[in-house]
């Protein structure tokens, strides 16, 4: 084996055994890093899913330009044609005033007896303009419909323009709140990290005085202790996933009758591969620049 | 640069300290204008009462401090002025042992020999067999699997010296290695020391105990109150 393969298990054996005999500060640094990532994790799934929340909304998201009575065809089909240039907009359906009817009619159902009674169709013709994916954000929209409002034939504009405005900015708020907890729960993550792997490397000072006695440099003394950090950091993140999966799985039922009756949308999703590999990555970090922190004023070689 | 006595230093000198103080409260001195030469393969006692500043001189020569005052020069180096990055290069060529054996409890004995190879990063098969090697040199071999605790005073300073030899050092630092050994143990450890000499490694030993020095007679320096009183030539071998 080579020097560095020597090296190397040298210190997996160590760090290893550093956190076989240490198990109470073992656990209580697991336990941290894994209460900490199950908060901001929380967040995380939160905004994930409201974000996918408001991008299955954006597909559904179009304007309607309600269009002046005495329009016809020809004139509605020449104003869908120039609303079709605007920048952002991909397509530009007509609904004249009959379709309008007939979709109404659908929706409340045939069987209702109050248009019947009425002696001329009320629902005016419009366009439905369907918006790119770039332009499906308030801002976008607004863009599209100052184009689109003052041309010649267009009555009104209907675009759920404070739905959206809000729901965007309760997702910000969230990603706030969410970046703010984060930073302080990592913030006071490292600094637990830190004093127990202090109380790692006290607790093994004859054993870095001896490895100092032998002429063991300040990187093979630290790293052992750098892997220990990792290792740590990566099972909280381990127990952070379990953890949140488990509570998605309970809050599940509760979440999705919320949900269905306020906007009858699909499921909630739980972290793909990707994010829960970040979530782990996440814990790995705090843990080596935990242990990073404590060697910086622990270790003398 | 000169020897002590005025001289052009030999060209086999190993260590040469030249007016070497060291002061850890301002007007007070653990070591104070020590001027001295080792040359390689010598057997050198350093001896002198508690507090005459043997511990101090050894910590110098190992970097474990930094003299206040005075220059020493290890094979042609001054280590007064090594970088924290150079000392750990420094220790891989000192072994060191102490009166109370500094062995790690958790470790097996052979463990606690291989540390200082790890440190060297030699290849794993090579550590085993040297390993090996050194135990069966210190008589500990069919001992290699136990706890130092589980083993005798003399068997953990055997163990200690095993480590100090492990990386084939070129100086040898023995500080009160039999302070705690009865009699016959420490005729034990000495003359696996002296047969470390024997071999090439050059071999300071502090020590109170005058029997020994009387019973190896051997070159002695003696220390009292931080100065160097007495450099005394080596009486012969062994009786």
């Amino acid at each position: 084996m080579s020097r560095v393969g020597g090296d190397l298990r040298y210190f997996a054996r160590t760090a290893l055994r550093g956190l076989i005999t240490s198990p109470v500060t073992t656990a209580v640094s697991v336990t941290t890093i894994g209460v900490a990532l199950v908060l901001v994790g929380a967040f995380a799934l939160l905004i994930s899913n409201m974000e996918g929340l408001l991008d299955r909304f954006g597909d559904d998201l179009r304007v309607t330009a309600y269009l002046e009575e005495g329009l016809d065809e020809a004139a509605m089909s020449a104003l869908a044609r120039r609303v079709g240039t605007v920048e952002g907009v991909i397509e530009v359906q007509v609904v004249t005033k009959d379709e309008a009817l007939e979709r109404f009619q659908a929706g409340v159902g045939a069987s209702t007896g109050l248009l019947q009674a009425l002696e001329e169709n009320p629902l005016p013709a419009s366009l439905e303009i369907h918006l790119a994916e770039s332009r499906r954000t308030p801002e976008g929209m607004r863009v599209v419909v100052e184009a689109v409002d003052g041309l010649p034939g267009v009555s009104d504009l209907a675009y759920g323009q404070e739905w959206v405005d809000g729901y965007a900015r309760v997702v910000a708020l969230v990603r706030s709140v969410g970046l703010g907890v984060g930073a302080v729960l990592a913030l006071a993550t490292t600094l637990i990290v830190a004093n127990t792997i202090r109380l790692a490397i006290f607790a093994r000072r004859d054993e870095l005085e001896i490895l100092a006695l032998v002429g063991a440099g300040r990187s093979f003394v630290a790293t052992p202790f750098l892997a220990e950090g990792l290792i740590q950091g990566a099972a909280g993140g381990a127990v952070a996933l379990a953890v949140l999966y488990a509570l998605f799985r309970l809050a599940l039922p509760e979440i999705e009758s919320g949900l269905s009756l306020l906007l009858g949308l699909a499921s909630p999703e739980f972290f793909d591969l990707a994010a829960m590999l970040r979530l782990l990555g996440a814990g790995g970090v705090l843990g080596l620049v935990g242990s990073a922190a404590a060697l910086i004023q622990g270790v003398r070689g | 640069m000169t020897s002590p006595s005025g001289d052009v230093p030999r060209r086999d000198a190993l260590v040469q300290m030249y007016h070497v103080s060291k002061s850890y409260l301002p007007g007070t001195f653990a070591l104070r204008d020590v001027t001295l030469e080792v040359n390689k393969g010598e057997f050198v006692f350093l001896t002198g009462p508690s507090g005459a500043g043997k511990t101090t001189l050894m910590r110098l020569l190992f970097a474990a401090e930094k003299p206040s005052e005075g220059q020493i020069i290890l094979r042609g180096r001054n280590i007064a002025r090594l970088g924290d990055a150079a000392i750990p290069r420094l220790r891989r060529r000192i072994g060191v042992v102490f009166q109370d054996f500094k062995l790690l409890a958790n470790r097996t004995v052979e463990e606690n020999v291989a540390i200082a190879l790890e440190v060297l990063g030699r290849p794993p098969r090579e550590i085993r067999r040297r390993v090996f090697a050194l135990l069966k040199q210190v008589g500990l071999q069919h001992r290699r699997h136990h706890r130092p605790l589980t083993l005798s005073g003399g068997e953990q300073q055997r163990i200690a010296l095993a480590r100090a030899l492990a990386g084939e050092p070129e100086l040898l630092l023995a500080d009160e290695p039999t302070g705690n050994l009865d009699s016959e143990l420490t005729l034990e450890i000495m003359d696996l020391i002296a047969h470390a000499s024997a071999r090439g490694t050059t071999v300071m030993v502090a020590t109170h105990d005058h029997s020994l020095v009387e019973r190896y007679g051997r070159r002695t320096l003696h220390l009292e109150a931080g100065h160097l009183k007495e450099d005394r030539p080596a009486a012969g071998p062994p009786r």
